[in-house]
């Protein structure tokens, strides 16, 4: 993916089979231009769905989700039009449609005697027919914990109230934030990137992290991530901080530190994992510019673009407070910084010069800021 | 001499189970610990069938009073245990009594009860990022349990904060399995369940407290005292306290309080010294003739010192302190000795004289005494009547060197209409001569104890001075007790930071005229929203 003609067409896949659901026939640029509106998701404590004009940078409408927060995390549908968030600790999935805040899914994962937790990990089939989490399950003896087998959970998106999976399949521990790729396959940020077949349970390693072969030289690489982004080009990034040593010794005071990243083109599955910048400070989240892969950015306590090609920073930007996550709108306007508090921050993607700040009603937290780009 | 025996325990337990819980229960009598697990706690907790060990979970596991007392506030506030606070205090005092540790498993790791949070541990490393990096290793360290529940330890970790393995120092590597296969059976081979120790401390004659003890300590903010304690036992462990005696200026000090032991040897005293409410915790011996540990403020813990109790029976010889522990070559002070069965005209070793002796009883004597210009530097014996104590009093010529404590610290923030209360820190200075090399800093050093100090703070580092920590993260007083900045954003700062700070604690000597300095090291962080008996 290192070509706008890639991230394009990324976009467009996307941007197709949500026309193919709505019905509309006419052609996906023209859709893609005329034919949508995108607004920016994300859930703001004390626990509401906050639907965000992305023309106008106001609040829709919020949506009351049940249960108490957490985390936040957000899949949306092809079509933009349904928000799918993880609620009540980590454990529960309401759905919302965007337009009226109507409910139209849920399922609580939890039973009385196992206690489910998802680690950010929500996604969506292509079609958006079935909905996947990672599932985390510990289960309540009288008188002890037992860990269990973690596992992908296939939802039926629309079987309504109270849904129960239709299948699961085992999976490694440790999953983060997983995405669909266009053949239907779900990348698992865990240790490594893999991806699986839901329709069958088969898994496959997309990029190894943990047991990556590099040698005595390089430090494992520590690699995480809290929320998802990258619909606004189709991609999925784990990043990862990494030390290539000086010599054998492994001496971290010496050690050149590295941002690196797994990135995932999510309409080929074709993925790349390169060291990006040196590490300087800490980011917490990146996303690709849509105009040219080689561009990222990142947010935390600072906003921050780069080159990755020539490994370097173009610009830096201190924020007003810490900020965990990042989006941007898919024609590349935007930029958006999110998450930790009660306001969104608004930036000029060029500059990085701040354009304007969302005041939201709560803390964000945790929350995804997600865009939802609704068909009309 | 008193015997803890879990047979006889179990023994009483047993006659009651025939003899039916619901009589019992009617009965008049309060029930005992053993009877309200039978009770409240077999509701998940099952009977295991085997009378070693008869109650699952429960009887696998030896912990400190501390570590009963988390355990039980768990299965209360979050497992539904239904039993009263009285019930709760009668169940904690049998396991620690039957299920404790002996003096020799807690020996190194006390500061853990202790709650002295300025103190860097070196932990083993097979320990350090599994279990280190968010505890305490006196945490772990003071527990003792089979295998299997090393591995359900593991298991209940995951159970209560599911996102564990996705901590830094956890999601690079196969955590779970890592602490099933690896740490869990190292730590049933380093703090197994069965151990000669406890088998030995359960058969061991136990001390007694009802005594006069002589104790000797330091309040932040007040300074050294040394006072008698009368202990009074009330029955079951339990003891009232009477206290009297002197700060080290001459101010009275009194007070009263409540103790338990447990264990046979843990003491836990609550008591009011002069209208402040300060907590002891404090260790015994295995003959019961010292308690040692530390002194804090109840409200908080983190002003506090060590202390200690000497017995003060009839035939206990003993000298705990030297307040002042130092002199200066060609001076004449006062000086204090503290201790018990205190007779005979002191002898404070060569080129110290005793010019007179202004107050004599057993448990403490005032002294007016002289060092000749001409005594050598350097640590002298103390003896009085037939006691002799190693190097207790330093003759010196100058102040070389001071060392503030802790070396390494750290504060809170707090209050501000926030829940959590600032967590302060107090420092002291400690002087050293130049040995026979005439070099502060070296091994020769000799320490002198205490000095009075004037107190102030400085940044850290660079950084530390760029984001002005020195205006907002708090100010420290005379008595070297710093108090840190309030809880919550603050917009005057970069990123809207809290009043967090690097510093630097700087405690100034007077030495004849000139001042001699030195420095710890003070971290003003976030406060901490989860307390435990044990960190």
């Amino acid at each position: 993916m290192n070509t706008k003609k890639s991230t394009t067409r990324a976009w467009l896949a996307l941007a197709g089979l949500g026309l193919v659901l709505s019905g509309c026939h006419s052609s996906v640029k023209q859709a893609a231009s005329t034919a949508s509106h995108e607004y920016l998701l994300t859930v703001t404590r004390p626990n509401q769905l906050q639907v965000i004009d992305t023309e106008t940078n106001r609040i829709s409408r919020s949506c009351d989700i049940p249960g108490y927060f957490g985390s936040g995390s957000i899949a949306t549908s092809p079509n933009g039009r349904i928000a799918y968030v993880l609620s009540n600790k980590w454990e529960d999935i309401y759905g919302f449609d965007i337009t009226d805040c109507k409910m139209v899914f849920s399922a609580k994962q939890s039973t009385e005697k196992v206690t489910v937790k998802t680690f950010f990990s929500l996604t969506l089939s292509p079609d958006g027919k079935e909905l996947y989490t990672i599932q985390n399950p510990v289960g309540k003896l009288p008188d002890r914990y037992q860990v269990m087998q973690p596992q992908l959970a296939v939802f039926d998106t629309s079987a309504g109230f109270d849904v129960q999976p239709s299948r699961r399949w085992p999976v490694d521990r440790r999953i983060t934030k997983i995405a669909t790729l266009a053949s239907g396959e779900v990348v698992l940020g865990g240790a490594d990137l893999k991806a699986i077949d839901p329709q069958n349970g088969k898994v496959r390693v997309i990029s190894k992290l943990q047991n990556w072969e590099r040698g005595p030289r390089w430090l494992t690489p520590d690699a995480f991530a809290v929320s998802s982004q990258g619909e606004h080009v189709g991609e999925y990034i784990m990043p990862y901080v990494t030390a290539e040593f000086k010599d054998d010794s492994m001496n971290f005071e010496t050690a050149d530190w590295w941002w690196g990243m797994s990135r995932v083109d999510l309409s080929t599955g074709e993925v790349e994992q390169l060291e990006t910048v040196p590490f300087q400070f800490i980011v917490f989240s990146w996303v690709t510019d849509p105009h040219d892969a080689n561009i990222i950015y990142g947010a935390f306590n600072t906003l921050s673009k780069h080159d990755i090609k020539e490994k370097k920073t173009l610009a830096v930007t201190d924020m007003d407070h810490t900020y965990y996550t990042i989006n941007m709108t898919s024609d590349g306007g935007t930029l958006y910084v999110g998450g930790t508090s009660s306001d969104i921050s608004v930036h000029d993607p060029a500059t990085l010069e701040k354009k304007g700040s969302i005041q939201l009603p709560g803390d964000m937290s945790t929350a995804d800021m997600r865009l939802a780009r609704l068909q009309e | 001499m008193k015997q803890i025996s879990k047979k006889s325990a179990l023994l009483i337990g047993g006659f009651l189970a025939l003899a039916g819980n619901g009589t019992f229960a009617a009965a008049a009598q309060p029930m005992s610990g053993e009877q309200i697990i039978q009770q409240q706690c077999t509701a998940c907790h099952t009977k295991t069938g085997d009378a070693s060990k008869p109650y699952s979970r429960i009887s696998q596991q030896r912990k400190t009073p501390e570590g009963w007392q988390m355990t039980l506030h768990r299965m209360v506030s979050i497992h539904q245990a239904k039993i009263s606070d009285a019930e709760r205090k009668q169940v904690l005092k049998y396991l620690a009594d039957t299920q404790g540790l002996a003096p020799a498993e807690t020996a190194g790791l006390r500061y853990g009860l202790e709650r002295d949070g300025n103190l860097v541990e070196n932990n083993d490393p097979a320990y350090a990022e599994m279990c280190a990096r968010c505890h305490s290793g006196a945490r772990f360290g003071l527990q003792r349990r089979t295998r299997a529940e090393w591995d359900l330890l593991v298991q209940f970790h995951m159970g209560q904060i599911p996102t564990l393995e996705l901590h830094s120092l956890a999601r690079d590597r196969p955590w779970f399995e890592l602490a099933m296969n690896e740490v869990a059976p190292k730590l049933a081979e380093d703090f197994p369940f069965e151990t000669a120790a406890w088998k030995a401390w359960q058969a061991a004659d136990k001390p007694t407290f009802a005594h006069a003890w002589t104790i000797a300590g330091y309040i932040p903010g007040k300074g050294d005292f040394d006072a008698v304690m009368q202990v009074r036992d009330q029955g079951d462990d339990r003891y009232a306290l009477e206290i009297a005696g002197h700060y080290a200026d001459g101010r009275p000090l009194s007070g009263s309080g409540q103790a338990i032991t447990y264990t046979g040897y843990e003491w836990r005293a609550a008591l009011t010294l002069d209208g402040m409410k300060l907590r002891q915790i404090l260790a015994a011996n295995e003959q019961g003739t010292q308690m040692t540990g530390r002194l804090f403020m109840a409200g908080a813990n983190e002003l506090g010192a060590e202390m200690v109790a000497q017995r003060a029976a009839k035939g206990d010889h003993a000298v705990t302190r030297v307040m002042p522990s130092h002199i200066r070559q060609g001076t004449r002070q006062e000086i204090t000795l503290v201790g018990a069965g205190l007779q005979g005209t002191p002898e404070l070793g060569e080129g110290v004289r005793v010019i007179k002796t202004l107050s004599a009883g057993t448990n403490r004597m005032r002294l007016l005494v002289e060092a000749d210009k001409q005594a050598a530097v350097g640590l002298r014996d103390i003896r009085v009547g037939q006691i002799q104590v190693p190097a207790m009093l330093a003759v010196f010529d100058q102040v070389a060197r001071v060392e503030v404590v802790p070396g390494e610290s750290i504060a809170r923030v707090g209050g501000n209409g926030m829940p959590v209360a600032k967590v302060k820190s107090a420092y002291r200075a400690v002087g050293y001569a130049s040995g026979a090399d005439g070099k502060p800093g070296t091994a020769d050093d000799i320490r002198l104890g205490h000095m009075p100090a004037t107190w102030t703070l400085k940044a850290f580092d660079e950084t530390a001075e760029q984001d002005n920590d020195l205006k907002y993260a708090g100010t420290i007083d005379a008595n070297g007790i710093f108090t840190p900045g309030d809880a919550g954003p603050n917009p005057e700062r970069k990123m809207s930071t809290n009043n967090v700070g690097n510093l630097s604690v700087v405690g100034s000597v007077d030495d004849g005229g000139g001042q001699v300095s030195g420095e710890a090291h003070l971290l003003v962080t976030v406060q901490r929203f989860v307390r435990s008996s044990v960190q």
